[in-house]
């Protein structure tokens, strides 16, 4: 064992990081192990802002902020986590206040809050258009001051498991080489969301679901993994995001005839609908024949130069790097792209999942407070309030309990496993696989699904499935070797895009996200107000159910 | 696109180092994050440098090409590839190679964990609700707050790369960051420690970190700021501190640099004056003028009025530093564009259903 620690955080994102600090400042002996350096860590792509009713800019509460949430959620996020991340949320940002966060403020010197997709009060909290990244900055500040041991750059592979509790992990050191094993009396999977299986993704190339698939791998079910959101706005060169904070500070979307479609889709909100609606909106127009060359128009013109310097200046540089439109005096050409993972490991509200010892957070687990349709400015909050939770009980659990052991078996087993991969010198290399599966995804499994396409892209991942297992990895070395770890990657990729295409299959409803209009075009509640969970059964995903938590709002109709 | 690149590749466990050309196609838009990324897919596996965000954010892709520090996702290929070079990637500098692109961080990491870089909040807790602070107050740490600890400039830093203990410039900047921030009470203890040997004074000044900054961030003004406001704290006893303030003083009494009397007033009576024999000579071959008696400007009172004017506006610090930062970025703005964003050949104005009718 290369080490051993009351709790184990593996991610180093703001998930990660903040249950950390909680763990750390319960007393727990606690280390962060990340395939990147924190500071690398995608929370800090994140733009727009993070939610919580501190009524700044209006007067607003906590109940409207879980009732925005439930109903984005179109109804499929559980309420009492909904209002528990609701209810703490202004507390949780101060802190990030408090801790140094660079938030911008309003006039009266308080913390700047915007409007938001589906908000129905300017609700969302930012600093300019860089909110995670001050976020990620301010979060690693902390975890330098309680100096806090970080295993960097090392690739988490499997997850001990061992008297039928969670004792660690298995993973590959990039930097020295070699599988190591870090005991564990708690370990909090943080490891961020799957959205590189995607073609067009606005996800880091780190993206690859690594912390859900160890998950499934040991029997912990996947909840809601139908539910892939695309962003209405990204970039179509490399799918970079623009954030929605453009729209709400009041930029239009436009067809190619300079109108404002949202009108014929969300009449009230507009620009503003929640993001499921507006990627539809924009999906319908573009296959009209309504866009240009597969995109649309974001214009933030009317903003004027000295708002878009002062509130998105980030989002001029992504523009003007990525789509050589400087959107002072152009339109910037956008469409959706996969973006966020609503689904996830099942957890509690404390992070816990089925397996003890085991916990969960952020888009890595489904809580779940985003349902079929997560809204812009929630998942920053997620990351904060959640990763909070599951370190405070992680750390708890740790402290009252003793023994960590990781079975020499386990790690010589793993040791055998691995050097299969890298000795085999006679197959095909990982990157067409990946590809495929990107675009396939896409095109299968994107805005609008169909019954064939789900069926046909269930056949294409079990066919790449198998190709995968004669896949070869050139770098045969100890040092820095990340095409062994891509390939690992590529491998948890397929296996969550399979119990992907398994639960829409299995959701014969149109809700949030997962949006069937040939086959079943409405959401049915009588059937389906219920979560999926997937398990790995002999090496294929099964489907189960379980019903929403419903506390104070009933389903109703869904318009903005 | 036909794309050739050299590339130094490093074999850290065989210590050998090769350049290799690699030609490739690849899209229009393609990033040299792009490129590399087709050449370990496809050419060669073992290729390794790092890369994650790919939209110049999580500063991990930080590498040199033809020398100079650059982020790979942000450098386009297209207009290198027209031109036919072939431009030759390597290592960010400054740092031990891993292997390849791969750069050794920690020692860079551990600068910026000198810095001491948290707040340490210099008032009482607000309970539930935030410090209430102005925005215009905030505004000095905007661009050290860009920072994504790439380490394009400490790749070039000239600094560190004679003194690799030198704190440099993305730490610098981080401590500026907390300077800056009207919220933390440590400001003197910091403008202490950041002032000692390998701080604020032994920056060069070459302006390298500045230009090779992918995000704007200006370390350069950044130590800039921490000098000034150093000094404004009074904590000016480095041999780099004295140096300015004679400038200030020289400039004011006399409207000149007084050269002569720079080095005493730098280093102190007694390590000048191992220094007289080559002042002599110098003196002698009329290389400097004689220190008595002084040589005032004819116009030394329009130096003395610029003195009491930026006095007077009570820009002492930072501030004035920051003062300048704004006024240069509008002045780049307003030069760049004279253009009406709804012009003829523009995109046109948006319209609502129904609009149409109306007009």
């Amino acid at each position: 064992m290369e080490g051993k620690h009351d709790v184990l955080v593996v991610g180093g994102g703001l998930t990660g990081m903040r249950a950390a600090v909680e763990a750390y400042d319960l007393g727990a002996d606690v280390a962060i192990l990340s395939k990147l350096h924190p500071t690398r860590s995608h929370s800090g792509a994140a733009e727009g802002g993070i939610n919580a009713a501190l009524g700044n800019a209006s007067e607003d509460s906590p109940e409207e902020h879980a009732y925005d949430t439930v109903k984005g959620s179109d109804y499929l996020g559980d309420q009492d986590a909904i209002e528990v991340l609701c209810e703490e949320a202004p507390a949780d940002v101060y802190q990030l206040e408090r801790w140094g966060a660079v938030f911008s403020r309003t006039p009266d010197g308080r913390i700047a809050q915007r409007p938001f997709g589906a908000a129905g009060e300017p609700r969302t909290a930012y600093a300019a258009d860089i909110t995670g990244h001050v976020l990620v900055q301010v979060l690693y500040e902390q975890v330098m001051r309680r100096d806090i041991p970080t295993y960097e750059e090392y690739f988490a592979w499997k997850l001990v498991v061992d008297d039928e509790r969670c004792q660690g992990v298995i993973a590959w050191d990039l930097l020295g080489g070699g599988l190591k094993a870090i005991g564990a009396k708690t370990v909090i999977l943080a490891t961020g969301g799957p959205g590189r299986m995607y073609a067009g993704s606005t996800n880091a190339y780190a993206c690859t679901g690594d912390g859900m698939a160890m998950a499934l791998r040991v029997g912990v079910p996947l909840e809601d993994m139908e539910m892939m959101q695309f962003h209405p706005t990204t970039l179509a060169s490399n799918g970079v995001l623009i954030t929605e904070g453009c729209r709400g500070e009041g930029a239009y979307l436009l067809n190619k005839d300079a109108e404002r479609f949202m009108v014929h889709y969300a009449p009230n909100a507009m620009e503003l609908a929640s993001r499921d609606v507006v990627s539809r909106a924009e999906q319908t127009e573009i296959d009209a024949g309504r866009g240009i060359e597969g995109n649309v128009l974001l214009d933030l013109r009317h903003l004027g130069a000295e708002r878009i310097l002062e509130a998105l200046h980030g989002t001029r540089e992504l523009a003007m790097t990525f789509a050589h439109v400087d959107p002072i005096y152009e339109p910037i050409p956008v469409r959706p792209g996969a973006h966020y993972h609503m689904g996830g490991i099942d957890t509690d509200v404390w992070g816990r999942t089925a397996l003890e010892g085991l916990y969960a957070g952020g888009e890595a687990a489904c809580v779940s407070v985003h349902g079929a349709n997560r809204l812009g400015g929630n998942a920053l909050m997620e990351t904060i309030t959640y990763g909070k939770r599951a370190g405070h009980h992680a750390a708890e659990w740790a402290l009252s309990h003793t023994t960590v052991a990781v079975p020499p078996s386990l790690e010589r087993e793993s040791e055998r496993e691995l050097q299969m991969l890298i000795d085999r010198t006679d197959g095909e290399r990982p990157w067409k696989i990946r590809e495929e599966l990107a675009t396939t995804m896409h095109d299968n499994f994107g805005v609008f699904r169909r019954e064939d396409q789900m069926l046909a892209q269930g056949d294409i991942v079990q066919g790449l499935r198998e190709r995968y297992e004669r896949v070869v990895v050139d770098d045969k070395g100890d040092v820095f070797n990340n095409d062994l770890t891509q390939a690992l990657e590529l491998g948890f990729m397929l296996e969550l895009a399979q119990c992907m295409v398994a639960s829409g299959l299995a959701r014969k409803e149109s809700r949030g996200a997962h949006a069937r209009p040939h086959d079943f075009p409405n959401r049915d509640d009588v059937n389906y107000l219920k979560h999926t969970l997937v398990t790995w059964d002999d090496g294929e995903p099964r489907v189960d159910w379980r019903p929403v938590t419903i506390t104070k709002w009933q389903p109703q109709e869904r318009t903005y | 696109m036909q794309v050739a690149l050299k590339v130094w590749r490093y074999d850290a466990v065989a210590g050998d180092r090769a350049l290799r050309e690699y030609e490739i196609d690849a899209p229009e838009e393609a990033t040299l994050l792009d490129c590399l990324d087709i050449i370990k897919d496809r050419v060669d596996g073992t290729l390794a440098y790092r890369k994650s965000c790919r939209m110049m954010i999580c500063g991990s892709c930080g590498m040199r090409v033809d020398g100079a520090a650059v982020l790979a996702c942000k450098t386009r290929m297209h207009d290198i590839a027209q031109d036919g070079h072939v431009p030759v990637v390597s290592a960010m500098g400054n740092m031990p190679i891993v292997k390849d692109l791969v750069v050794d961080m920690q020692p860079f990491w551990g600068k910026i964990n000198a810095m001491k870089p948290w707040l340490e909040p210099g008032y009482a807790d607000p309970g539930e609700k935030e410090y209430v602070v102005s925005q215009p107050a905030m505004d000095p740490i905007q661009k050290e707050s860009l920072c994504i600890f790439c380490g394009c400039c400490v790749s070039e830093c000239n600094s560190m790369e004679s003194d690799p203990e030198f704190l440099g410039p993305a730490a610098l900047a981080k401590g500026m960051r907390f300077v800056g921030d009207p919220r933390d009470a440590a400001t003197v203890e910091r403008l202490q420690a950041y002032s000692e040997e390998h701080g604020i004074w032994d920056c060069t000044r070459c302006y390298f970190c500045q230009e090779r900054c992918p995000k704007g961030v200006d370390p350069r003004d950044a130590i800039a700021k921490l000098g000034a406001e150093a000094m404004k704290a009074g904590i000016d006893s480095d041999m780099g501190a004295k140096h300015a303030k004679w400038f200030v003083t020289s400039s004011r009494t006399t409207g000149w640099l007084r050269e002569t009397e720079l080095v005493p007033k730098t280093q102190g009576i007694v390590r000048s004056l191992k220094e007289v024999k080559f002042a002599m000579g110098l003196l002698r071959h009329g290389k400097v003028p004689p220190p008595v008696p002084p040589h005032v400007a004819k116009h030394v009172d329009e130096a003395r009025a610029l003195y009491d004017l930026v006095k007077s506006q009570t820009r002492d610090g930072a501030a004035g530093i920051v003062q300048g930062e704004k006024a240069l970025s509008r002045i780049e703005f307003e030069d760049a564009v004279e253009r009406d964003p709804y012009a003829e050949d523009s995109f046109p104005k948006p319209r609502l259903l129904g609009e149409d009718a109306a007009e």
